[in-house]
């Protein structure tokens, strides 16, 4: 589809789901603690504000350009995710036929930009926040794979508008079960959030963003959230039916379906511990990935 | 053709933005940084070194592994093409591959790749 | 007022506020946490709030941590007393805190009151001179102090002895997930912890050691439960349900202080409101070393106020077993001198 129109519609899906990420967020937290949510909704937009008017700090001897370059690598993988997502039939901004490809290629430098946002500071708290992360955001990775190829099996492609229409009959889902609890694990790892944040953590005093300040802060958090936006696009599109439903037009199904992912990760964050790193990569290796083994064998024979 | 010209687009529009929300924000009429405020925080003490150094990477054995599975995904991208196709011949030489890739992980676990040594 | 439409949107929001607790000040952060909106580092914050009182050997230090704030900034002092020096400073009453803060953030916004300048001169560390092929200040790989600090040098490690960079510093005594006023000296290589000294054990807190649901609360929050941590049943506790997920989560084992308890028994006393636990003579030395940061973070989480500071107290540099019992000593008197200067921290470290 032509960019003048998909570009448009890219950016305005992009900054209702920001703000939306922001809200969602503030409101589950609140409703956790057992407070009125308030105003929940423009609360963010205060606090983005603030950060705005406000000085930009450095570090000693940073890596300037990689830190001012980091968020926007963040972000570009998001806007390539969100790109890559079909809002209609055979609709989606870059009509790609392998588009879950270059899905996983994002997501593998999300590891990248990550390091670098931590490394980029020269500071002792980014620093190890950003080699740990390296140390999980990697076994991740192969998590989605594995669970994004059982998704395009029934489909017989690697295009996510085949895989959408192959759910047709049936949601990925239910079809394939484990796969979407698996990638709920993944979208917490490329945004950095609850168990799975090992970058940006409380242990660390906000590991990676510990030395961010005013702009460069707004800069990560929105990136951060423009991942979340996409990670649950992905989810809705490969496992409940993307833009599929009745009645509603497929763009508002497809936002719904959205929505509905984001409200589980965000509940997710606030409700599971973080264990340490090494638990973590036992439970990653022996657990996660036989289970996502098993997601495929279920796809496999499902197809036959 | 036309797809890379897609992503090589939105590529120059979010890294520009992203450094203008960058670049244009902040005080127009703040101080510059000063040496105090650029030591790093580690709580109000002096750190005695810069935070960069030769890094103890912990799990640098269990990368080479990640590597070994990220070579079968170069293989399972077109498998699961023509899986529908192969039918259950596909899946059996899957399974022995994956097999002998989860020895792999048996072995690394035992040897204690995946602990923070 | 002269405010920007967008300055007074800012304002009609909560103010980002750094915490730094002092003595007797713990307690009070806990509640805070339900209102306010504290920050993990100061880079993010607006206002520092000093909360209880600031040893005299502790001031070079809040003086270091208030630099670090982005413009433009002021501190507020509530349950604490300002030094005399200190210009200009902002009082909080016990119930006016809310109020002060509010006012404060809109008058820093709008401009009314100035932003507060830097205590430290404005001059690096260490003196350095760009000699050198590379401009980093000395002769070959490893020498001078490029940009005023030195670069670390290698060590053998703990586990594999491997000969990579240990790196040395001083963590505290202000940092969110470390026990207030505690100052550790860490040997790290990468993110394990190769050896640690107490240059200055934790501000004492009275009262704190009653209160099992304050110190479920600080673990949540240090393994990323802050919304759960700040909820309380019946009981005065954190939900059963948060509580057991956090026990799964922390490895059986973890943290044995020297009377055999880990930190999975320590979290159950504190769950069955059994009494806090005597002293059993149990040092850092004991509990830290060969512990990656997260768990490192996890074990000092997981002691009461009181027992945390004891175990401090007898682990300080010199390291002997003279003051064994004695967890009690006061605030001050234990910071060696060279604290408040930042060059004398030498690349060495203490051994491990």
């Amino acid at each position: 589809m032509s960019l003048i129109v998909g570009l448009p519609a890219l950016l305005a899906l992009l900054l209702i789901g920001l703000w939306a990420a922001a809200a969602l967020d503030t409101a589950i937290g609140r409703l956790i603690v057992g407070r009125p949510v308030g105003m929940a909704a423009t609360d963010p937009l205060r606090a983005v504000v603030a950060d705005y008017l406000r000085q930009r700090t450095d570090t000693e001897a940073p890596d300037h350009l990689n830190w001012l370059l980091a968020p926007g690598y963040y972000f570009l993988l998001a806007v390539v995710g969100l790109a890559l997502v079909p809002f209609a039939p055979d609709q989606s901004l870059i009509a790609l036929d392998t588009s879950v490809v270059l899905w996983g290629a994002a997501e593998a430098v999300v590891v990248v930009a990550v390091f670098l946002h931590g490394w980029s500071p020269n500071a002792p708290f980014p620093l190890i926040g950003a080699y740990r992360y390296v140390a999980i955001g990697l076994p991740v990775m192969l998590l989605s794979m594995f669970v994004l190829i059982a998704a395009s099996i029934p489909a017989q492609s690697l295009d996510l508008r085949a895989v959408v229409e192959s759910q047709r009959g049936l949601w990925n889902v239910i079809r394939q079960p484990l796969g979407l609890p698996l990638f709920l694990a993944v979208v917490m790892s490329l945004t950095l959030r609850g168990p799975f944040d090992y970058a940006d953590s409380a242990d660390l005093a906000g590991g990676t963003s510990a030395e961010d300040g005013g702009p460069r802060w707004i800069a990560w958090q929105t990136a951060r959230a423009a991942m979340l936006v996409a990670a649950c696009a992905i989810a809705a599109t490969a496992f409940l039916g993307g833009y599929l439903g009745p009645v509603l037009p497929g763009w508002l199904w497809l936002s719904l379906k959205t929505l509905a992912v984001m409200v589980a990760v965000v509940l997710l964050t606030h409700l599971v511990p973080r264990m340490p790193v090494a638990q973590m990569l036992t439970l990653i290796w022996i657990v996660l990935l036989p289970i996502a083994f098993l997601d495929l064998l279920i796809a496999g024979l499902g197809a036959l | 053709m036309e797809n890379t010209i897609q992503i090589l687009l939105l590529t120059a529009l979010s890294l520009g933005a992203v450094m203008a929300l960058q670049r244009l924000g902040g005080l127009s009429d703040a101080p510059g940084v000063t040496a105090p405020q650029a030591a790093p925080f580690i709580g109000g003490a002096a750190p005695g070194t810069h935070a960069w150094q030769r890094f103890h990477v912990r799990y640098y054995t269990m990368t080479l592994l990640f590597v070994a599975f990220e070579m079968e995904m170069m293989f399972m991208y077109p498998w699961a093409v023509v899986f529908v196709e192969e039918g259950i011949k596909a899946l059996v030489e899957m399974g022995m591959f994956l097999a002998i890739l989860t020895i792999g992980i048996i072995y690394g676990w035992r040897e204690g790749i995946f602990a923070w040594e | 007022m002269g405010m920007s439409w967008a300055r007074a949107f800012a304002a009609s929001g909560p103010p980002p506020v750094f915490a730094a607790i002092g003595a007797g000040g713990l307690q009070r952060a806990e509640e805070l946490h339900g209102t306010l909106r504290l920050q993990r580092s100061p880079r993010q914050a607006a206002i520092l709030l000093v909360l209880g009182e600031i040893a005299p050997d502790l001031l070079p230090f809040l003086q270091r941590l208030h630099d670090h704030l982005p413009h433009p900034r002021a501190t507020i002092w509530h349950r604490a007393t300002p030094p005399g020096d200190w210009t200009d400073p902002v009082q909080a009453t016990a119930d006016g805190l809310e109020r002060t803060l509010t006012d404060l953030w809109r008058s820093i916004l709008s401009g009314d009151r100035a932003s507060e300048p830097d205590f430290l001169p404005d001059k690096p560390p260490n003196e350095w001179r760009g000699v050198g092929p590379h401009g980093q200040g000395g002769k070959g790989m490893m020498g001078g102090t490029p940009y005023g600090r030195p670069m670390a040098m290698t060590d053998d490690d703990l586990r594999d002895g491997l000969s990579l960079d240990a790196y040395s510093a001083p963590f505290g005594p202000f940092l969110p997930m470390l026990p207030p006023g505690l100052i550790l000296d860490l040997t790290l290589q990468g993110d394990v912890i190769q050896s640690a000294t107490a240059t200055r054990p934790p501000c004492p807190q009275p009262g704190s050691d009653d209160r099992p649901g304050d110190a479920i609360a600080r673990l949540m929050r240090v393994m990323d439960m802050p919304a759960l941590a700040l909820r309380r049943t019946r009981d005065g506790l954190p939900p059963a349900m948060g509580i057991a997920m956090l026990r799964r989560a922390i490895p059986d084992g973890l943290g044995r202080a020297r009377d055999g308890t880990d930190v999975r028994d320590r979290l159950d006393r504190w769950r069955d409101k059994d009494a806090p636990q005597a002293d059993d003579g149990t040092r850092l030395s004991d509990l830290l070393p060969g512990l990656e940061w997260h768990e490192a973070m996890i074990v000092l989480n997981s002691f009461q106020p009181d027992r945390i500071r004891a175990i401090c107290a007898r682990s300080g540099p010199e390291g002997g077993d003279e003051d064994d019992k004695d967890g009690n000593r006061d605030a001050p008197a234990h910071a060696p001198p060279d604290h408040g200067g930042h060059q004398h921290h030498d690349m060495t470290g203490p051994a491990a």
